[in-house]
């Protein structure tokens, strides 16, 4: 069949004017921030390469404790072209969370949350912890001896929150510790239950993108120079930044290979100097900053319910932030969003140049 | 006869005058063996990246084409992408309305 026939017999039966009509209607604003707006595109490109790697690692990986580390081995150094998989996979998410940080705070920044896309918000930030979820839970997959100890430390953590702490942590570990039965769990939930929220998640996101349109900064509002059709213009642009993004993650997965560790050993102490991934940092120095005992109480539980209360706040900031709803300028909550960015970086900019070691 | 005796001789006056040496030489050996068991323990790193110097020549090489296709298509976006932005510029990839049918 020819291209021209294939062309003719998707048209006769499906209305591809109307596609192509609807992507021309939609205008895109042109300013100032504009280059932000293609962060959303670039975190569901790397989201895409995590979903092929992933599915071609699954194919070999052995999800027991007994051979996942070694499993993990053999698809380094015996499957034609394993070591690649492994290390785009790994590059890949380490790139994916940071461009959904740099979205998530750029839509914190700019205010792109007031109203009427809060549920817009709500739902980014859920695939936020979504993807902060896949990177521990893939992390665990290697079931070496860091892995083993940082999951330890995480799973433990969550446990101090009051009341449902322990319900998170024994469900979390599937018993009272981290053994075999939590591989188990975290493969499951990093092969089947996080990937179908995330597809979910991200079909509701675009959906609601489609259905409000971008959002302008207050403070551009009267600079917009134009508006460009979303195709296609900014598309062929996004399709650049993709290009580009596809090319950084092939060449830190050839330079860079993440190292494999020793096997985990749950009898054995944890290693020295150990340090989570780095989006766990800005977590991980809080908890250091609290004493083991804060004037008779444990010192990590009030850390963990400190955290939780600013994460809440975080995720509940289109609803606190009544100024920017109403259309006006709130600096305020500029200056909330300003901090939230400048703690997370400064705990976590000194490993950006350690990220290979894993 | 006496030949095969001198030879015999100088052998055994070699071996007399390089005992010491000898001597140094398997005590060093041995001390050498034994300053490296602790290395046999030890659990070798594992090899994330092929280590074969051919592979690694192919694996680079293929690396230097990538980057020379991902520019090439830029290029190409580019250029298209601008050709766009000057036929938008002259308003002229607007369909009229009411254009008369032509038989």
């Amino acid at each position: 069949m020819s291209c021209q026939r294939l062309k003719n017999w998707i048209e006769d039966r499906y209305d591809l004017d109307g596609l192509r009509g609807f992507a021309k209607h939609k205008l895109i604003p042109v300013h100032r921030y504009e280059v932000l707006y293609y962060t959303g595109g670039l975190a569901m490109f790397l989201f895409i390469i995590q979903f092929i790697t992933g599915m071609v690692l699954s194919f070999y990986y052995i999800p027991y404790f007994e051979q996942a580390h070694k499993s993990i081995i053999e698809i380094v150094t015996k499957l034609n072209m394993g070591w690649f998989f492994r290390s785009l996979h790994h590059w890949g998410a380490q790139l994916s969370i940071g461009v959904l940080f740099i979205h998530v705070f750029s839509t914190l920044l700019l205010k792109s949350y007031r109203k009427p896309r809060e549920l817009l918000w709500i739902t980014g930030f859920i695939l936020l912890g979504i993807s902060i979820f896949f990177g521990l839970s893939g992390y665990f997959l290697l079931w070496d001896e860091r892995a083993f100890a940082a999951v330890r430390v995480a799973t433990g953590g969550a446990g101090n929150l009051p009341v449902i702490g322990g319900f998170i942590k024994s469900f979390l570990r599937g018993g009272i510790d981290v053994t075999g039965e939590t591989l188990t769990r975290f493969y499951a939930f990093h092969v089947s239950v996080l990937p179908i929220l995330t597809l979910i998640l991200i079909g509701i996101h675009l959906a609601l993108v489609q259905y409000h349109g971008m959002s302008v900064p207050v403070s551009e509002e009267k600079n917009v120079k134009k508006y460009v059709p979303f195709f296609p213009n900014v598309l062929y642009k996004d399709f650049i930044i993709w290009l580009v993004a596809l090319g950084v993650v092939v060449t830190l997965s050839v330079l860079m290979p993440p190292e494999i560790g020793k096997k985990a050993d749950p009898l054995a102490a944890p290693p020295e100097n150990i340090k989570p991934e780095w989006y766990f940092l800005f977590l991980f120095q809080t908890l250091k900053l609290f004493p083991g005992d804060l004037m008779g109480l444990n010192g990590e539980m009030i850390a963990i319910i400190l955290i939780s209360l600013g994460i809440l706040f975080f995720f509940l900031i289109p609803f606190f932030d009544r100024k920017s709803a109403r259309g006006e300028r709130s600096p305020v909550f500029t200056w909330i969003g300003i901090i939230y960015t400048a703690y997370f970086i400064r705990h976590d900019h000194y490993r950006v140049f350690d990220l290979g070691e894993r | 006869m006496l030949r095969s005796k001198t030879i015999y001789k100088n052998i055994l006056q070699c071996l007399c005058c390089s005992y010491k040496s000898i001597k140094t030489l398997i005590f060093s050996l041995i001390m050498l063996s034994l300053g490296a068991i602790p290395l046999l323990a030890q659990e070798k790193n594992i090899e994330v990246f092929p280590s074969a110097p051919y592979d690694r020549f192919i694996i680079y090489q293929a690396l230097v084409l990538f980057w020379i296709g991902i520019i090439g298509l830029i290029v190409i976006i580019r250029m298209k992408l601008r050709e766009i932005e000057r036929i938008q510029d002259m308003g002229i990839d607007k369909e009229e309305k009411d254009i008369p049918f032509l038989d």
